[in-house]
């Protein structure tokens, strides 16, 4: 038995260790670390970049080869490059940290600009820079969470930014019509989801072109919908309501 | 000279003749505020002494830091001569290439200009562009010519050297005030092709040009510096001497016997003299004798430096200084001069050969008596410069109204009586600290006010001790009667109130930024309280002629543009950064005037008429070419910003500052450290915020191309094969997903998530001509989409007016001449759409045969409006060709010049029953019915065919239950079509819009790169180095001409805007300083390589290697930008698996 001293001690350095299971047997093989992600989204293309060996193990850090038997029952074929190839695109992997850290960086740019898509300063009308936006998410600590869509995370940010600077979400401009009978009536429910009126016409129909906040939109769409049993309709005019052009500040 | 007190300069502001304008010019570090310096300090408002190290006109804390002057300012100096008394109004100016705005301002105000030249660099790239500025407003200069002390003391030339680099000097200051003067005679000959007025005397012509026609005939001896015309002054600022040659005349004409007039002549020039003959002959090189100037002028100065500078130094060296002494003395003596002991006996030797100096040869002396003599006074503006100042140069003089020309005479005669029209310039607005403002100032109370005070300090005890009594007996009237107290201090209440309010007004008038206006009286007398008309730039008299009944007065109100009456508040003599505050300010002067923010944004002609023109915008040398965007540190801050950024603008002529379409606040400045200086004016006193900034957002466009037929090496794509690429299937497969089928043509077919329609789109560069023409024509086209928007509502549409209607049909028109070729036959009534946001330079062509769609040009021929309908869901297709455009496959930026193409629109039976059931009740449409394809059918097995045959049954059954009761009906098949997809036309807008993506992707994509044209005048000598900026920023040089009468060339050139920050710096740098570039955006354009190119040839290979990451240009783009996005970068995290740093820190 050997004894565990730090002369005879090999450490795994540089490796990261993707793993299958598969026919009950577990699969292993050796990578380089930071760049299993590359491969899986396509910036890396050199196999040989990826792998340390082409060969397939039981156990990378014991040394254990896997048997040939055994690969051929679990992924039948004997070619150890496909197997490995197999294994890279599904296999499990602990992620490293640069990846980890890219990974995040990436999704934090990503709410910025998912953020700075949705909202405006509603003074001016018009949208906030995506650097002035990324600041702000660092002011108020917000922190990524890997497991969230960045579009729910950015609908999150909005609420937080709220309380410290002035943002708010791009209006929506629809146009309703609705028929005459209903329109009373519905114009009392719709009031309180309705930011800006901009125009009202009593004519045949109600005809209404107001600003509304996007979150709106589906209740809205539904309320116009039951209500008047498809008689209405409504059309979106512009789904973000900012200032165009360049404007001279004098 | 004593102190001149403010009095005394009001009493002087009358004399208009006496009155001199002057404004002191150079480059960069030739010493024009110390020249100022010692100016000032002959009106001793600062001591001899520190003349020169106190920099009175630096009043900013960074000009004095960086040691540069970063704006004009003025002050008034008195000087006596010849027993008249003089008023000065002086400006010292910048001399950097950013502040060359200030330059203009000042020079606007001026009749005279002080050029000062370093003697040892000589002629510098400011002083040629200050020069060709006093010349464009027709101003005289004088020369000076400064730190002559540097030759003696740094470069050790011996006098006579000294007189040669002397004329070399003077030779090349006029070399450049002939090629202006060539310049404008040329122009003048190419223009009217009149030669001007021919004169005898061209002594001084001759040498210069004896090449062209027309110029030997004109005078331009005038124009040139000589000393002996007493317009050039030796001196050393710094020294606190100087001369012209006058003075030595004046001095050695007793001495030596001479007379005046000849020795006048001959003082500066080849002569010398003959002891013997005692004669002054020619011909002192040749000869090899000492120029007249060398023996009797430079000699002194040289002994005297030797004498006090470098002996004593070497003196002081050996540690003995006494043997020195004498010789100074014996100077010092035959001067006549007497130097206080205390000067004498100081270690420093400067100081002891400035007493000395600044006795003997005081430069003011020199410098203000050739101002007073030389230039000219207020009075004597001509003609010509008149004529220049009120219209600009495209319009002819003669076009203005009767009633405006008139007014010529007005400026001409300069009166300051009650008759005279008031016509007063503002050239610029500067902010000044509230605490400088006179009324803020802290000064003695008068004994009226002190009395006074005391008057209001006893009203308040006595109202205070009232108050009390008042409220003490109130308060037992509450307790009586609680309805009287109430309402006693319901007036109390607001009264506090007010008060608070005034408090705070006062607090806020404190902290706000006062602007003065920088102007000058050019007729009449401007007086406190005044009502004057202010008149913009662009302002016109002859509207105001047709608008305006006779006799109109400031009071009345009539709206006319770019005019608006103001009541003059507060008049300011300017000293520097003191303001002294005077009543009224008479004709010829320069003052400052309060309380005009709100008037004026820059610049403004004030006067009592409004037939008075707006004088000419002011010629400025640099436009604002550096951008950043900038930011407040805190978000929160932003309105500060905005308000700070508007400061800014009126406090500075060469600020551009506009809010983008991005939400960014960019800020263009004429340079670097103009740039610096603006930040630093934000931060501390306009914004008062912390502010970031940097490069701005540089906006792309997508686009696709023809494919093309030569690769990377220029080889013909066909005949290559391709080298097997380890990495090809790995693209392939991840550029479509499942689900859409692209045939090898690039047309797209995409199914709506529910499979109930199939779209069909091709995607088409279009031809640049007809990109051009959709950019042009924006407002055209947003015009012909409103009217469709409200015919297609059913609404009756408003009537276009018949030009936009005419310029219509011309753009029609043609459109359709630039769509040539069979392909794109009767493409021009097939457009359904233009994109994005509708007016875009995109187009969705309708290329179904089936579908007969109202025309985007309804508008032009009102019968075709019957001739089809829209078929429903139509809205969809055009959002989601909308959306498509909006922002590419390539890094989310917007389409440009592609053309979409729709082949095939096929929707399900169950769409269309379900639409004809709801169209049933209402039966007034036509429906265009359509055939439905067999396509639909075979969709069904090509996925999860169970769901789908589960969802159709249920979709059949529940669609099949409306035509029961239609009511009801219509709100369940409403529900059938809101699947687990969400609504249907959802669905197809987000259909279309992907079909639309992969149709674009389909062909070879492009970026396309905003230009900038840039123009560039530089030196034939630099012209290298500028071409080498350029080839490293990818720009392209389109033309190179040298400019006539200079040796100045003219490059244009294309530059992308992405290379464009720091460009103006560095091509600076590179040429120091001898070119400056111009940019202006001009058009788009496709960069040609491709942003996902690879090498895939032998030869790419050999080029470029495996990986070609070198010359992408487009890849670094799109990387850039989707970086800053967010998107996904095709980049590896690290880039050689072997070389990453393997172990961990703690092992």
């Amino acid at each position: 038995m050997s004894i565990f001293t730090p002369t005879n001690q090999i450490r795994l350095t540089n490796v990261a260790i993707v793993r299958m299971k598969r026919a009950g047997k577990r699969f292993e093989i050796a990578c380089y670390k930071n760049k299993v992600m590359s491969w899986r989204n396509g910036a890396e293309k050199d196999l040989d970049e990826v792998l340390q060996t082409h060969t397939v193990f039981t156990n990378v850090s014991k040394g254990q080869v896997a048997k040939k038997e055994d690969c051929v029952a679990a992924f039948q074929t004997d070619n150890l490059t496909d197997i490995c190839k197999q294994i890279l695109a599904k296999g499990e992997l602990q992620v490293s940290d640069k990846e980890r850290h890219a990974q995040l960086e990436q999704m934090f740019r990503d709410i910025a600009t998912i953020v700075v898509e949705k909202c405006v300063n509603p003074e001016t009308k018009r949208p906030y820079t995506v650097n002035l936006i990324e600041r702000a998410m660092k002011d108020v600590h917000y922190s990524v969470k890997a497991n969230k869509s960045t579009k729910q995370q950015a609908l999150e940010v909005i609420r937080l930014l709220k309380e410290s600077m002035q943002i708010e979400r791009a209006h929506m401009r629809l146009r309703l019509r609705i028929p005459i009978k209903d329109g009373k009536r519905l114009k009392e429910k719709l009031k309180p989801l309705i930011k800006v009126m901009e125009s009202e016409e009593f004519a045949e129909d109600l005809d209404v072109v107001c600003l509304i906040d996007p979150g709106c939109f589906r209740e809205i769409d539904e309320l116009i919908r039951h209500e008047t049993k498809g008689k209405a309709s409504l059309e979106v005019l512009s789904l973000k309501e900012v200032e165009e052009g360049d404007e001279k500040l004098e | 000279m004593g102190h001149t007190n403010l009095a005394n300069i009001v009493d002087l502001q009358k004399n208009t003749a006496n009155i001199r304008n002057i404004c002191i010019v150079a480059h960069v570090d030739h010493g024009k505020t110390t020249l100022a310096d010692s100016l000032i300090a002959s009106n001793g408002i600062i001591s001899n002494r520190l003349a020169g190290k106190l920099r009175y006109m630096d009043s900013r804390e960074d000009e004095q830091i960086r040691g540069i002057t970063m704006k004009s300012s003025s002050i008034s100096l008195h000087f006596n001569t010849d027993n008249q008394e003089y008023l000065i109004n002086m400006i010292d100016s910048p001399g950097h290439v950013d502040f060359s705005s200030e330059v203009s301002t000042a020079v606007r105000v001026c009749d005279g200009a002080v050029v000062v030249v370093d003697v040892v660099e000589g002629v510098c790239p400011q002083t040629q562009a200050v020069l060709r500025q006093a010349w464009l407003e027709n101003i005289s200069p004088v020369l000076v010519i400064n730190k002559i002390d540097r030759l003696i003391i740094e470069l050790k030339l011996t006098p006579f050297e000294a007189y040669i680099h002397l004329q070399k000097i003077l030779e090349q200051v006029n070399a450049v005030t002939g090629s202006l003067f060539t310049s404008k005679v040329l122009e003048e000959r190419a223009e009217m092709d009149v030669t001007p007025d021919p004169s005898s005397d061209s002594k001084t012509s001759g040498q210069i040009y004896d090449w062209s026609a027309g110029l030997e005939e004109t005078d331009d001896s005038h124009l040139y510096f000589a000393p002996e015309q007493g317009n050039v002054v030796f001196g050393s600022a710094i020294d606190g001497w100087g001369f012209r040659i006058e003075q030595f005349v004046q001095m050695y004409s007793e001495k030596v016997g001479i007379k005046a007039e000849v020795l006048l002549k001959t003082l500066w020039g080849d002569y010398y003299l003959n002891t013997k003959a005692k004669k002054i002959m020619k011909g002192a090189q040749s000869k090899g004798k000492k120029p007249l100037f060398v023996q009797l002028v430079l000699e002194n100065i040289w002994s005297l430096y030797e004498a006090v500078v470098v002996r004593s130094c070497q003196l002081l060296q050996q540690k003995s200084a006494l043997g020195d002494k004498e010789k100074i003395n014996k100077i010092v003596n035959s001067l006549g001069l007497s130097i206080l002991p205390r000067d004498s006996r100081h270690t420093d030797p400067r100081v002891h050969l400035n007493a000395i100096c600044t006795q003997w040869l005081p430069i003011s002396q020199a410098v203000l008596s050739m101002v007073c003599h030389k230039l000219p006074s207020p009075l004597d503006i001509t003609e010509e410069r008149v004529e220049k100042l009120m219209c600009v140069r495209s319009r002819r003089f003669d076009s203005l109204p009767a009633q405006t020309q008139v007014l010529k005479q007005a400026f001409l005669e300069c009166k300051s009586d009650e008759t005279a029209p008031v016509i007063v310039f503002i050239c610029k607005m500067f902010a000044v600290d509230p605490k400088g403002i006179p009324q803020n100032k802290p000064r003695p109370l008068t004994q009226e006010e002190i009395a006074q005070r005391r008057e209001q300090a006893r009203k308040r005890l006595a109202e205070k001790l009232a108050n009390q009594g008042q409220q003490s007996g109130e308060n037992a009237e509450i307790s009586a009667t609680n309805s009287r107290g109430g309402s006693t201090r319901d007036i109390q209440v607001p009264s506090q109130m007010e008060q608070a309010g005034l408090n705070v007004y006062q607090q806020e008038s404190e902290q706000r930024d006062h602007f003065i206006a920088f102007a000058r009286v050019y007729s009449g007398t401007i007086r406190r309280g005044q009502k004057l008309f202010v008149l913009g730039p662009k302002y016109d008299p002859s509207e105001a002629l047709a608008k305006l009944p006779e006799n109109y007065s400031p009071d009345d109100e009539v709206l006319i543009p770019h005019l608006s009456c103001c009541t003059v508040e507060d008049l300011y003599l300017l000293m520097g950064k003191e303001l002294e505050e005077v009543q009224e300010v008479p004709v010829g002067n320069v003052l400052g005037i309060g309380g005009l923010e709100d008037h004026v944004l820059k610049s403004a002609t004030l006067s009592t008429s409004p037939l008075c023109p707006p004088f000419t915008p002011l010629n400025v040398e640099a436009t604002p070419i550096v951008r950043v965007a900038v930011e407040p540190k805190h978000p929160s801050e932003m309105p500060q910003l905005v308000r700070g950024m508007k400061l800014l603008n009126q406090a500075d002529p060469c600020v551009e500052v506009l809010v983008q379409e991005t939400g960014e606040h960019v800020l263009i400045t004429a340079g670097e450290v103009h740039l610096q200086r603006c930040l630093d004016d934000l931060r501390e006193r306009f914004a008062k915020i912390e502010i970031s900034s940097s490069a701005p957002i540089v906006p792309f466009r997508e686009t696709i191309i023809r494919p093309p037929k030569v690769d990377m090496v220029n080889e013909d794509m066909g005949t290559q094969q391709k080298v097997a690429v380890i990495h090809q299937k790995k693209e392939d497969q991840s550029k479509y997903p499942e689900g859409v089928s692209v045939d090898s043509d690039g047309l797209v077919t995409l199914n709506t998530p529910n499979k109930l329609s199939t779209i069909s789109v091709r995607a088409m560069p279009l031809p640049e001509s007809v990109t051009q023409l959709l950019e042009e024509n924006s407002d055209l086209i947003r015009a012909m989409e409103l009217f469709n928007l409200s015919v297609k509502e059913g609404r009756e549409a408003q009537e276009i007016n018949l030009t936009t209607l005419e310029a219509i049909k011309t753009f029609k028109q043609k459109l359709e001449e630039n769509f040539v070729g069979r392909k794109w036959r009767n493409a021009v009534n097939q457009i359904s759409s233009f994109g994005p946001r509708r007016y875009g330079p995109n187009i969705l062509l309708n290329g179904l045969k089936n579908y007969d769609r109202p025309s985007v040009w309804q508008c032009l021929d009102k019968n075709s409006r019957d001739s089809g309908a829209y078929r429903d869901f139509d809205n969809s297709i055009i959002s989601g060709f909308q959306l498509a455009t909006l922002s590419g496959p390539i890094c989310e930026e917007p389409l440009m010049g592609v053309c979409f193409i729709l082949e095939k629109w096929d929707m399900s039976n169950k769409v269309r029953q379900f639409v004809q059931s709801s169209t049933e009740e209402q039966a007034s449409k036509p429906e265009v019915q359509q055939e439905i394809t067999a396509k639909e059918n075979s969709l069904t097995d090509l996925k999860p065919i169970l769901e789908i045959t589960k969802q159709q049954n249920g979709r059949t059954e529940s669609s099949q239950t409306p035509a029961k009761s239609s009511d009801d009906g219509k709100y369940n098949s409403e529900m059938v079509l809101t699947d687990c997809y969400g609504p249907f036309s959802g669905q197809l807008i987000a259909t279309m819009k992907e079909a639309c993506r992969f149709a674009f992707q389909a062909k070879p994509q492009r970026l396309m790169a905003a230009m900038y044209t840039c123009e560039i005048m530089a030196t034939a000598e630099v012209l290298g180095r500028v071409y080498a900026v350029l080839s490293k920023r990818a720009g392209r040089v389109l033309q190179e001409e040298m400019k006539e009468g200079t040796e100045m060339f003219i490059i244009k050139a294309v530059l992308p805007v992405a290379e464009s920050f720091g460009f103006a710096d560095e091509i600076r740098k590179r040429t120091s300083g001898q070119a400056s570039p111009q940019l202006v955006f001009s058009h788009w354009e496709v960069i040609p390589s491709d942003p996902y190119w690879v090498p895939t040839t032998e030869e790419e290979y050999l080029h470029f290697g495996e990986k070609a990451d070198t010359v992408n240009q487009a890849h670094k783009y799109m990387n850039t930008v989707r970086k800053r996005k967010g998107l996904y970068v095709e980049e590896k995290i690290v880039e050689h698996a072997e070389k990453q740093r393997t172990l961990s820190k703690n092992k």
